[in-house]
C-alpha cells in the first residue's frame, strides 16, 4: 500500500527541548497523576453510591445490580496492585465505559426500538393504556345531575373539592380517593355558590386560574368506573364510562351498542369496523416498520426520493470537491510560483471557519429577497425555495465547504509522489496531460481512496449541511415531513423530533438501521479493496 | 549504474531546447499567468462570504437589505446590539438573545470534550500500541466498525437514555451541559484511537524500555515518555474534536431545551432563522466572534494538520 509519507515530526532529536505542553503533560507521571487518579476514583465511587441509593429507592434492581457490578469492577482494576493481566485494562476501561454507555447501548436500544411501534400514541405500557382508555371513556352522565363546587385545601394542603348536589342539596368533600358526605351545616353558601367550609381553606379566586389544569385532571371516583369531574371553577358533573373492560377476554366493550374492541397485535384496541381506541401502547411489531417502507405508499414514495437524493448529494459533493481540490493543488504545485504560500493559506480559510457558521451565513447570502448573491447580480433566483434550485445550492455550498479539505489532502499526496516517476514518464515522451492521466492520478487515487470513501460516508450523514442551510425544505407535495433537500439522516431526525407532526421513534430507528447498512456496505467494500485493514499488526 | 546515470541525465539535454523553441508549441499555458488567474478566482470565491460578513458586522446598517462589500461607515453598533441588546428600538427583538451564554457554553462543552477525548483516546491507544493481549486485534477492528454507526444515528436512543439517567442523577440528565459532554465522550474512541495508535507506534519502544528499567510503572511511561513525545498528534486530535463538537447540532438540539443552556449552533440558528432581514448585522457580529477560537486554534496547529489528515486516512 502506498503511503502518503506523513511528515511526522521526529520524536527524537539531538538537542531535546520539550515544549511547555509536553512538560506539563509529563508532570502527570509524578504525584499530580496519582492525585488525579485517586480523586477520579473517589468521584466515580461517590457518584455510584449516590445513584445506587436513588435506584434502590425506585426499586430499580436490574439497574442497581449493573451499577454495583461495574463500580466494583472499576475499583478492582485500579486498586488491585500489579497484576500484569489487568494493566492494559487500566488504559482501555475509561474510554470503554463511555463507549458502552453512549454508543453501544444506544445502538442496541435503536435496534430494539426499530422493531416496536414506539411513537406518539404508542408510548406507554399496555396496562397503562387500559387505564387511560377507561379514563378517556368517561362522559358526562345522562342524569343531568350537577354539583356546586369549590376548590379547597385540607389540613395537609392537598387539593380537595367541596361539593353540593344541586338537586338533593347534600354536601360532600371529594378527594382523589372518593366522595365523603359532610354535614350540611359545615358548608357556607351564598346565592348557590360555596363560600366556605369548616376545616378547609377555599382556594382564593385569583389563584384558581393557576391550578386550572390540575382541576381539569381532578377526578373524584364514585362507584365502579364512574367519577365526578370539575367543569370550570364552580361546578362539577358526574361522569360515566362509555366503555367496559372485560379482563377475562382482554377486550373493551362499548356499553351503548355492544361493539367489541380487540387487541390487534400492533398495540391498539380496534373494533371490527376498524375503529381504534386511543391511546395505544408500545409493543414489538416485528419487521413491520421495514415493510412499511416497501409497501406503504405514504412512506415508500418519500423514502425512495430521499434515499436517491442522499446518494446524489453525497456522491456529487465528494466528486466535485475532490476534482476542484485536486485541480487547485496541481495548479499551485509549481516550484517557484510567486505568492504560493499566500494563496494556500487563504484557500484553507473556509476549512478553518466552523462550518455551522458558514452554513448559516450562506443561508443568508442566498436568501431570495435580501440575499447578497441576488442583489449583486440583480437577479431574483429562489436559491433555497425552489425544490431544484435548493438541491443545486446545497451541493454548491457543501462543495465550497469541502474543497479546502481535499486541496490540503491533494497537496500532501502530490508531494509524496516520487519525482522520478514523473521524470521517467517525461523521458518516455509523455505529454503533461498524459502523465497526469496515467501516472499522477492513479497514484493519487490509491493514496486518497480511503479519504474519499470516508468523505462519502461523512456526507451521507451530513445532517448540518442540510438542516442549517435549508432545514430540509422546501416542502414537497407528496409528504408533510420529508422536504426536497432532506437526506436520510435529516428525515430520520424530523420523524423523531419534528414538533407538531408526532414523534415516530420506531420508523426513525428503523431508517437509522438502513443507513447503517448502506454506509457499512459502501465502506466495507472499499476498505476491503484498499486493504487498509492489513496495517493492524 | 553508469547507463542508468546517463538515462537520468538525458532529459536535461532537450529541456533548454524546449525553452528556446519559438512560441507556437505552447503559447497558451506558457508561464504562470493562468495559475495566478485560477488562484485569484478561487480566492475570490473563498473570501466572498467572509468579506460580506465582516462588512455587515462593522456596518451601521443592521439589516441585510442593501448590504455591500465595503460599508460606508465603520461602527461597533452591531456588536453592541448582540451583546447588550439594549437599544430602545430593538429591545424587544434582542431580549431573548443570550449570545454570551451560548458562547461560554460552547467553549465549556468544546474544551471539556476535546481534552477528555484526547485523554480517553490516548489511554486506549497506548494499550493497543504497547501491550499484547487477547482481543486486541478484535478491539481495534470493532472500533472501526462502530464508526459506521455514528451517535447521530442513535439520537432517539440517546435521548431516551439521557432522559432515564436524568431521572436518577438530574445533574447529568436532559438540559445539562455535563450530560451533553458525557454523551460526546461515547464517541471518544474510534478513529481517534487509530490515529493515536498509529503515532504511538512510531515512538521507539526502546524509550519505554529504558524508562521501565529505571523503575517506571506503565502509567509513568505513558505520562512521562509517550504522551509528551506525541504532543503534535494530541493537538491534532484535540483540534478535530473541538471543531466537531463546536459544529454539532442534532444531539444538542435533542438534549438541550432551554435557551440559557444552548450552544452556539442552536442559539444562532434560532436567532437568524427566518429573520435574515432584521438580524443580519448583529448576526454577522456573532459569526465573527464565534469564528475566533477555531480559527486561532487552526492557525496555531496548522503545521500538524496536513500530516494528521493524511496519516489518518492512509496509515489507518
Amino acid at each position: 500500500m502506498s503511503t502518503t509519507a506523513a511528515p511526522t515530526p521526529t520524536p527524537t532529536q539531538a538537542t531535546f527541548k520539550p515544549s511547555y505542553l509536553a512538560r506539563a503533560i509529563a508532570a502527570f507521571s509524578g504525584w499530580p497523576g496519582l492525585v488525579v487518579k485517586v480523586a477520579f476514583l473517589g468521584v466515580v465511587n461517590a457518584l455510584a453510591v449516590w445513584a445506587a441509593t436513588v435506584l434502590a429507592d425506585q426499586s430499580n434492581w436490574p439497574a442497581f445490580g449493573v451499577l454495583v457490578l461495574f463500580t466494583l469492577l472499576i475499583d478492582l482494576i485500579y486498586l488491585v496492585p500489579r497484576r500484569p493481566g489487568l494493566i492494559p485494562l487500566k488504559f482501555i476501561v475509561p474510554g470503554t465505559v463511555f463507549l458502552i454507555a453512549f454508543q453501544i447501548a444506544p445502538i442496541l436500544y435503536t435496534v430494539n426500538v426499530a422493531f416496536t411501534n414506539y411513537s406518539t400514541g404508542h408510548i406507554i405500557s399496555k396496562s397503562g393504556a387500559i387505564t387511560a382508555i377507561k379514563e378517556n371513556s368517561l362522559q358526562p352522565a345522562q342524569s343531568g345531575t350537577t354539583y356546586a363546587m369549590a376548590a379547597a385545601r385540607d389540613k395537609n394542603g392537598d387539593l380537595v373539592l367541596i361539593l353540593q348536589d344541586s338537586t338533593s342539596g347534600k354536601t360532600y368533600v371529594g378527594t382523589k380517593k372518593g366522595l365523603t358526605p359532610i354535614p350540611r351545616a359545615a358548608v357556607t353558601l351564598k346565592a348557590g355558590a360555596i363560600t366556605g367550609a369548616t376545616g378547609y381553606t377555599l382556594v382564593p379566586v385569583k389563584e384558581l386560574a393557576a391550578i386550572g389544569q390540575q382541576l381539569t385532571d381532578f377526578h373524584v371516583p364514585i362507584g365502579e368506573n364512574a367519577a365526578i369531574q370539575p367543569q370550570g371553577f364552580d361546578t362539577a358533573v358526574p361522569l360515566q364510562p362509555t366503555l367496559r373492560y372485560d379482563p377475562e377476554r382482554g377486550v373493551f366493550v362499548r356499553i351503548s351498542d355492544g361493539a367489541v374492541f380487540r387487541d390487534n397485535g400492533l398495540g391498539s384496541f380496534v373494533s371490527s369496523s376498524k375503529e381504534e381506541l386511543e391511546p395505544g401502547w408500545a409493543t414489538h411489531v416485528g419487521f413491520r416498520n421495514f415493510s412499511r417502507a416497501i409497501h406503504d405508499p405514504l412512506i415508500r414514495k418519500p423514502f425512495l426520493r430521499v434515499l436517491i437524493w442522499t446518494f446524489v448529494f453525497a456522491g456529487s459533493t465528494v466528486f466535485l470537491s475532490f476534482a476542484l481540490g485536486l485541480f487547485l493543488a496541481i495548479t499551485l504545485d509549481k516550484p517557484g510560483l510567486r505568492f504560493q504560500r499566500g494563496y494556500r493559506s487563504i484557500m484553507v480559510i473556509p476549512y478553518a471557519i466552523p462550518s455551522f457558521l458558514s452554513l448559516l451565513v450562506w443561508g443568508g447570502l442566498l436568501n431570495d429577497d435580501f440575499g447578497v448573491v441576488n442583489n449583486l447580480f440583480h437577479v431574483h433566483i429562489p436559491w433555497l425555495f425552489d425544490p431544484w434550485m435548493a438541491k443545486v445550492s446545497v451541493i454548491l455550498v457543501s462543495t465550497w465547504l469541502t474543497v479546502p479539505y481535499f486541496f490540503l489532502v491533494a497537496m500532501g499526496a502530490l508531494q509524496a509522489i516520487p519525482k522520478e516517476l514523473v521524470e521517467a514518464a517525461k523521458v518516455d515522451g509523455g505529454g503533461a496531460f498524459q502523465i497526469f492521466r496515467r501516472v499522477t492520478l492513479p497514484l493519487l487515487l490509491v493514496a486518497t481512496a480511503p479519504l474519499l470513501i470516508a468523505s462519502f460516508a461523512f456526507n451521507f450523514n451530513n445532517f448540518n449541511n442540510i438542516y442549517l442551510l435549508t432545514g430540509g425544505g422546501p416542502a414537497t407535495n407528496d409528504q408533510p415531513i420529508a422536504g426536497a433537500t432532506d437526506i436520510l439522516i435529516s428525515y430520520t431526525y424530523k420523524l423523531a423530533f419534528a414538533t407538531g407532526k408526532g414523534n415516530d421513534y420506531a420508523l426513525a430507528s428503523s431508517i437509522a438501521i438502513v443507513i447503517f447498512f448502506i454506509v457499512a456496505t459502501v465502506s466495507g467494500l472499499s476498505f476491503w479493496r484498499t486493504k487498509a485493514l492489513e496495517s493492524v499488526r | 549504474m553508469s547507463t542508468f546515470d546517463e538515462a537520468a541525465r538525458a532529459p536535461a539535454v532537450p529541456a533548454p531546447v524546449a525553452a528556446e523553441a519559438p512560441a507556437p508549441r505552447r503559447p497558451l499555458l506558457a508561464g504562470n499567468w493562468w495559475r495566478h488567474l485560477v488562484a485569484i478566482v478561487a480566492i475570490v470565491i473563498c473570501l466572498f462570504p467572509v468579506v460580506y460578513i465582516a462588512s455587515a458586522a462593522f456596518s451601521a446598517n443592521p439589516s441585510l437589505t442593501g448590504a455591500s462589500a465595503i460599508p460606508s461607515k465603520l461602527t461597533l453598533h452591531n456588536f453592541g446590539l448582540l451583546l447588550h441588546g439594549s437599544t430602545a428600538t430593538s429591545e424587544q427583538t434582542f431580549a431573548s438573545v443570550h449570545y454570551v451564554r451560548w458562547f461560554v457554553n460552547s467553549m465549556i462543552v468544546c474544551f471539556s470534550t476535546a481534552i477528555l477525548t484526547v485523554l480517553l483516546g490516548a489511554l486506549a491507544a497506548y494499550a493497543f500500541s504497547r501491550f499484547r493481549f487477547t482481543g486486541r486485534r478484535m478491539g481495534m477492528l470493532f472500533l472501526l466498525l462502530i464508526q459506521m454507526f455514528p451517535q447521530l444515528l442513535a439520537i432517539v436512543a440517546i435521548y431516551l437514555i439521557v432522559l432515564k439517567v436524568g431521572g436518577v442523577v438530574p445533574q447529568i440528565g436532559l438540559n445539562t451541559l455535563t450530560g451533553l459532554v458525557l454523551v460526546y465522550m461515547g464517541g471518544a474512541l474510534g478513529v481517534n484511537t487509530w490515529l493515536l495508535k498509529g503515532f504511538f507506534d512510531t515512538i521507539p519502544a526502546d524509550l519505554d524500555e529504558s524508562a521501565r528499567v529505571d523503575g517506571a510503572t506503565p502509567a509513568q511511561v505513558f505520562w512521562g515518555v509517550v504522551l509528551p513525545l506525541a504532543t503534535p498528534v494530541l493537538a491534532v486530535v484535540g483540534l478535530f474534536s473541538f471543531v466537531f463538537t463546536l459544529n454539532e447540532f442534532a444531539i444538542v438540539s435533542a438534549l438541550i431545551g432551554t435557551k440559557n443552556n444552548f450552544t452556539l449552533p442552536l442559539g444562532m440558528r434560532g436567532f437568524i432563522d427566518q429573520q435574515y432581514g432584521q438580524h443580519w448585522g448583529p448576526f454577522a457580529a456573532g459569526v465573527l466572534i464565534a469564528a475566533i477560537p477555531a480559527v486561532l486554534l487552526f492557525q496555531f496547529l496548522q503545521r500538524y494538520i496536513v500530516s494528521g489528515l493524511t496519516a489518518g486516512g492512509v496509515k489507518g
